[in-house]
This record gives C-alpha cells, structure tokens and sequence, in this order.
C-alpha cells in the first residue's frame, strides 16, 4: 500500500518538476510513511510515498524494468502475484525481487492492458514508457484504490488523493454544485465524480492512457453478473461459499509483515477473522470500534467473537466529544463530503491499529452487496412483489425490514404500508430499487442554491452499462450498490481513506472476483432473498458463535448531529455564522442556517436521519471549503525518508539513494 | 388551516411561496419522508382530534398541503356531523 503522484507538464524543466513532485508526495506521506522515491523525465515525474508490506528491502519505487524503459508507481496489493509470477517466469521472465510490484510491471509488460483482467487486488498504479513518452493510469475493478487526474492547460496531474494538488503551484480548487448536488441525493460520488470542478476519479475496472496531450479512458471490467461456476445445489453453494472465502483471506494473509483484523460485531468480519485464524501461527490481533454511547454499541458481540476465537483484541472506546474533534481531520482525508460521521470513529481506529504496531487489515467489507446483506435488498424484492401480496404480508415484510427505525413500529406501520404503495412501480427506469432513497435524498439536495437535476448522471451510468436492463430488480439494487456506495463512501470515505491516513492498509476478502462471482450466481438461486446473507450464515454456522450467525443485522451507526450539539467545537462557526456561510456561495444560507440550528437545538428524538445526514453534509462541504478551496488550517507536510531517485534526462537508468535522516 | 401550513414549514425547514406553492408533492419533492409523515399524522390527530383509520392509512397517500388540508377539514366537519 502506497500514495502515487505525477505530474506531466511540457516544457517544464526537470529541477522543477522534482521539486514540485516532492511536494505533492508530501501531502501524501501518511499513506506511504516508510519512504518515498521519485522518477525525472523531460516534461515528467512520478512517484511513489511506500508502506512497506511486501520485500520491504526490495520493493523500493519508482520500479523499472532491466531495459529501463517501463516504469511503475503502484499503490495497493496484487495478491495472486505468487500465481501470475509463476505464469510469467514460464515466459522467460526472471525476478530481483520478492514484491508483487514487479509482478505487475512484467504481468504489463508480457500482456499489455489485459494483465488487469488476470489481477486479483486492490490497486492504482502509474505505468510509464519512457521510450514513447505515454503514461498509463489503472484501477482495479471494485475500485478499491483511488486515482484522481486533472488537467490544468497542456498539465497532466495525477494522484492517490486530490491533496496533492495542492501542492502543485498555480493549482486551485473549487468545489462543483452540480457534482454536489448530486453527491448530496444520492449519498455517494458517481465512479468518476470528485466533487471538485476539473478533477476526476479514474473510474473502477478503467485505464487511461495519457499521449502527447490526449487521454484515452477505457474499460476492462464491467462489473457482469453472469460468470459465476454452476451450481446444482444449496450444499454444493454452501461448500464453494466456504472454499472460496477460506482461499480469499489466505491470499490477503501474504503480507512480510503482521495482519490484524477488524471485528464490526457483525458476522462478516467475524467469518474472515474465524479464516484468518486458520492460517495465523501466533494469536491473530483484532480491532474495534466501542461507543459510549450504547445505542450504537456492539462492543458484547465483538468481545464474544474475539473470545470465540482466542484473538488479542484491542477496543477503540468512541465519545461523542472524540467525534467532534477528529472530525476535521477525517473530512480533510475523506476528500468528498459525508452523509454520516460513522467514518470518524474508523479514522480513530486506524490510529489505535497503526499505534498497537500493524500495518495491514482484514475487514468484512463488501459482504452485504455479494451475499444481500442490506435491507435495501429485501425491500427491492418486496416492492417489486407489492401487487401480489396480501396486506398483512407486506406489513410484515415492512415491520422486518428496518425495526431500528422506530415508525416502523405496530403504531405507525399502516402509515408505512400506504407511503411504499407510491412506489411498487418504477418511475425512475433502472433506478427502481433506489427511487425511495434517492427521493429521500433530495432534500440533502436543498443546500444547494441550484440542484439542478441531481439523477441525471446515476440515471446515464445506468442506461449505458452494458447488461444492465437484463439483471433483475435485486440484481440492479446490487450493480447500483457496487457503483456508488460501496466504492464512493465504504471503502473510500469509511474505509481505505480514514486507514491510510495512518499508514493502515485495509483488505477486503469479500472483494474477491471469484467470491463475487460465486455469490451473485447462488443468492436467489437457493434463498428468497428475505434473510439477510442467509448462505454465508449457514455457510459458517458453527465456526462463529451462534449468537453472531443468527444476529440480525445491525448497520454500522456512529451518533451524528448529536455528537456535535453535545460539544459544540469551534470550528461548527462555519455552519452557524451567516457570514462564514456566505463564504461558500453555491449553499442555499436560509435553509442550511436553519436547519443547523434546528439539529444542534433540538432533542435527537425530534431530527430525522434525513436531517442528520443533511447536517453531516453540510458540515463536511463547509470543512472542504475551509481546507481545499481557502486553504485554511493546512498542516505543513512531511516527507517519508528518501529511497529511491531515477533521473532519466541524467540518462541514468537507476539510482538508489541512502536514506536521508534530513529529509524527515 | 394554517397550523398545518406552520407545522409543515417548522418540521421541514421550507417556506410556501410562488415558487414552492401549497399543491406540491411533499414527497417528490424531498420535502417529507416516511419519519415527517409519521410526524405530519400525529400532529393532525392531536392538534385536530381526528384518528386516520387503517384503511385510510394504508389506502393513499397525502401528498401536499392542499390535500392534507382538505382531508383534515373533511374529517373534522365528518366529527362535527357525527356529534351533532
């Protein structure tokens, strides 16, 4: 796990590009914190700040090919390197070192852009010929490591985080009301959506190529629900379930250094630390998230999971007065704005799991759009159904879906049944399974001076995604999850952005294509869908306690408007005070002013999640403008202790430095 | 009527005017959610002393301040009628 930065800019003299690749790998350091290096061409430089994990003595960046004519800065993990490096030593390659990175750059240069398909793993890497001059730029297929470019004139600018920009003189950043907009009613950034005007995210499964001024994007993964392996029965899916995630958390264990895992309470991540014990030789270290405040609080199961399996548990204990001093700090690396402060405590926790001495974790992230975790699932299935169900069948099914939410209740449940009526039939097209939500989420969309229309570009994604209109209403609810939420706040927002804030590289076992492929071809084959992840419970019945297997689901909650309200931080100014509001111009001031006071005022009883999540928003747009936009409270970066400096206008081919105790 | 007007304009942080007129779909509009609505019903049936039956609840959907209007002014005259 790393950060990689570039900068590709004609005409720019060599000294200057260093100094200012330097710079934007300094805003980047919490994420490589082991080291950086740096690669000079005319007109370009790249490099790379290292979190060492794989051959840390050998896998120093830039990395280049014998011939140096390829170079690559690479961030995340390939983890059947092992695999592909056998395949390709059988083409004649040979290896210096014990890093997957050079797997990548041989697996690149033996089969071009389809070595992506072959790549099991989450990463982003730079790939440069220095013989053509093109640059390439690739994201694995879930989208689990980020990449941003910009185009500034005839600049190229690339990036781990759009952070880096800030260091590249003459950059600017302001935050785009349309994209925002957007981001605010459907709770999540687009794959390509940044938030900011002029910047983009490299989408998932997507490559770029970058030559003489002109950018090619392209796709090699479109996210099919139609590979899975056939299967004639609920056992034979239930032992391939086993099988296939045993062999996905094996693969994520390669590591030269110590793997922890994360422990939610729930059972996907108590499932992958029960595997991870399988294959550890001393008692496997887990972490977690306890709250003070007992409505969201699973600190009994993840303690009973952690005795279960004998691990060395370590509890991250969350006030709210903790989530109102992190959160600044959170939304700076978060990058996006937030519809919920649950990613807070997870940046705390990455600090607890960096500070306890481990670099790499296992999370159950990405369990519940493989295995129909979400109640978002049930309630597709079940509106879908409305017409020919019995009324006390759909209140029923209503009362199960989110008893959590307290208008759920036997009280309230007929008025329920009557508001899901309005939407049993589709009005939105492909966008069936999300229409509730996305409803819900305009009123987030009321920040906004002009919102325009905040559905066009996920109604586009939609419409042009090839296979798309053939899924099923729960297989789209599944493709519209794995496009937005999952890669836009889960693993990003909550998950890889608040780890690598400290130096904590995170893993998902349930992002292996082989287990997605397996699950997407087995859910409702074998299960109706009304029991949440009922295949991989009874996969792994027995192996966790029963009393995690048979749990319901609980979402992961952190307190939100209520955090704030109790403490009241100095920094809430940039929502209260007319005149710091006026200073973000594209926010509606009446509406945002009212309701900040309405959720700090009033009883959390009385704020709806809607309001909760629109105040998160709101605050987190404000924080964004404070740092990106007016660079207000910007830390002085550091950087890593130098590794490795290639300067090719030098015509040297390689050059490895001794560490600089100064640079630090 | 226009307790509900303020009730709506209190609960939901809007304001009606020529560009938010009172025939608007509080729903499409993002205005009002399953939470609001539930609000929206208690308050009518304490401030106006009216009870929404189950078939009435699960029978339609009250979408805007005109028709809620309406509807709580049919009930209540239904409740003076009745105890006439």
């Amino acid at each position: 796990m790393c950060g990689i930065a570039g900068i590709l800019k004609p005409n720019r003299p060599a000294e200057a590009l260093g100094h200012d690749i330097k710079g934007m790998l300094s805003r980047i350091a919490h994420r490589g914190p082991d080291g950086y290096g740096t690669l000079i061409d005319d007109g370009f430089a790249m490099g790379t700040v290292r979190l060492a994990i794989l051959d840390p003595a050998g896998g120093a960046q830039p990395f280049g090919d014998p011939s140096g004519r390829y170079w690559l800065c690479y961030n995340g993990e390939i983890y059947n390197y092992r695999e592909l490096r056998t395949t390709l030593e059988a083409r004649g390659f040979s290896f210096r070192t014990a890093c997957d990175t050079e797997v990548v750059l041989a697996a690149w240069i033996a089969w071009g852009p389809d070595c992506l398909a072959r790549f099991n793993g989450g990463f982003a890497f730079a790939l440069y010929d220095a013989e053509t001059g093109e640059l390439f730029l690739a994201r694995d297929r879930f989208g689990k490591r980020p990449l941003f470019y910009a185009i500034r004139g005839d600049t190229v600018l690339f990036a781990s985080e759009m952070k880096a920009f800030l260091a590249v003189p003459g950059f600017s950043f302001e935050q785009d009301p349309d994209q925002l907009s957007a981001i605010l009613a459907q709770w999540t950034p687009l794959p390509e959506q940044s938030g900011f005007f002029g910047i983009k995210s490299l989408g998932m499964g997507a490559y770029l190529s970058v030559k003489d001024g002109a950018l090619t994007p392209r796709a090699y993964d479109s996210l099919r629900f139609d590979i899975g392996p056939r299967v004639e029965s609920e056992e034979e899916a239930i032992e391939a379930i086993r099988a296939r995630l045993s062999r996905s958390v094996e693969l994520r264990l390669r590591s030269d250094v110590e793997v922890g895992v994360y422990l939610s309470g729930g059972v996907d991540s108590a499932i992958v630390a029960a595997l991870a014990r399988d294959f550890a030789s001393k008692p496997l270290s887990t972490f977690s998230v306890e709250f003070e405040d007992a409505e969201f609080d699973e600190s009994a199961e993840q303690r009973l999971v952690a005795d279960h399996l004998g691990t060395s548990h370590h509890a991250e204990r969350i006030r709210h007065a903790d989530i109102a001093a992190a959160t600044p700090e959170a939304v700076f690396h978060a990058e996006v704005p937030a519809f919920r402060s649950a990613f807070v405590p997870m940046y705390l926790l990455s600090k607890r799991t960096k500070a306890e001495g481990i670099k790499v974790i296992l999370s159950g992230e990405g369990a519940d759009e493989a295995f129909l975790g979400y109640d978002l699932f049930k309630e597709t299935l079940l509106r879908d159904a409305w017409r020919e169900l019995p009324d006390e069948t759909r209140r029923s099914r209503l009362a199960q879906l989110y008893p959590h939410l307290s208008h759920y209740g036997p009280e309230d449940i007929a008025a329920v049944t009557g508001l899901y009526a309005q939407f049993s039939k589709e009005k939105m097209p492909g966008l069936f399974s999300h229409e509730l939500r996305f409803q819900n989420g305009q009123f987030s969309a009321r920040l906004m001076k002009e919102k325009g229309d905040p559905f066009r570009a996920i109604s586009e994604l939609a419409a042009n995604a090839p296979g798309f209109q053939r899924l099923s209403p729960v297989e789209k609810a599944q493709w519209l999850e794995y496009k937005t939420l999952l890669p836009g706040y889960l693993l990003s927002t909550q998950g890889e952005r608040m780890s690598l804030a400290h130096g904590v590289e995170n893993r998902c076992p349930f992002l292996d294509p082989e287990v997605f492929a397996l699950a997407t071809s087995v859910n409702l084959k074998f299960d109706d869908g009304f029991v949440e992840k009922r295949l991989l419970r009874e996969a792994f019945r027995g192996r966790v306690p029963d009393a995690i297997t048979d749990k319901r689901k609980f979402p992961y909650r952190a307190p939100d408007a209520a955090a704030f309200a109790a403490e009241r931080p100095d920094y809430l100014e940039l929502v209260l005070s007319a005149d710091e509001l006026a200073k973000v111009p594209f926010l509606e001031p009446k509406f945002a002013s009212r309701l900040a006071q309405k959720v700090l005022t009033k009883p959390a009883s009385e704020i709806s999640t809607k309001e909760n999540q629109t105040f998160l928003y709101l605050l987190s747009i404000a924080l964004l403008d404070r740092a990106f936009v007016r660079r207000e409270g910007l830390s002085d970066p550091v950087l890593p202790p130098l590794d490795k400096a290639v300067d090719l206008t030098a015509r040297q081919a390689e050059v490895s430095l001794p560490r600089e105790a100064s640079a630090r | 009527m226009s307790r509900i007007r303020d009730f709506i304009e209190e609960q939901f942080l809007i304001e009606f005017d020529e560009t938010f007129p009172e025939s608007s779909d509080l729903f499409k509009e993002g205005v009002m959610d399953s939470f609001g609505y539930i609000q929206l019903i208690r308050f009518l049936e304490t401030e106006y002393g009216i009870k929404f039956s189950e078939k009435e609840m699960t029978g339609g959907v009250m979408v805007s301040l005109t028709q809620i209007e309406a509807t709580v002014a049919e009930k209540v005259s239904q409740r003076g009628a009745a105890s006439a």
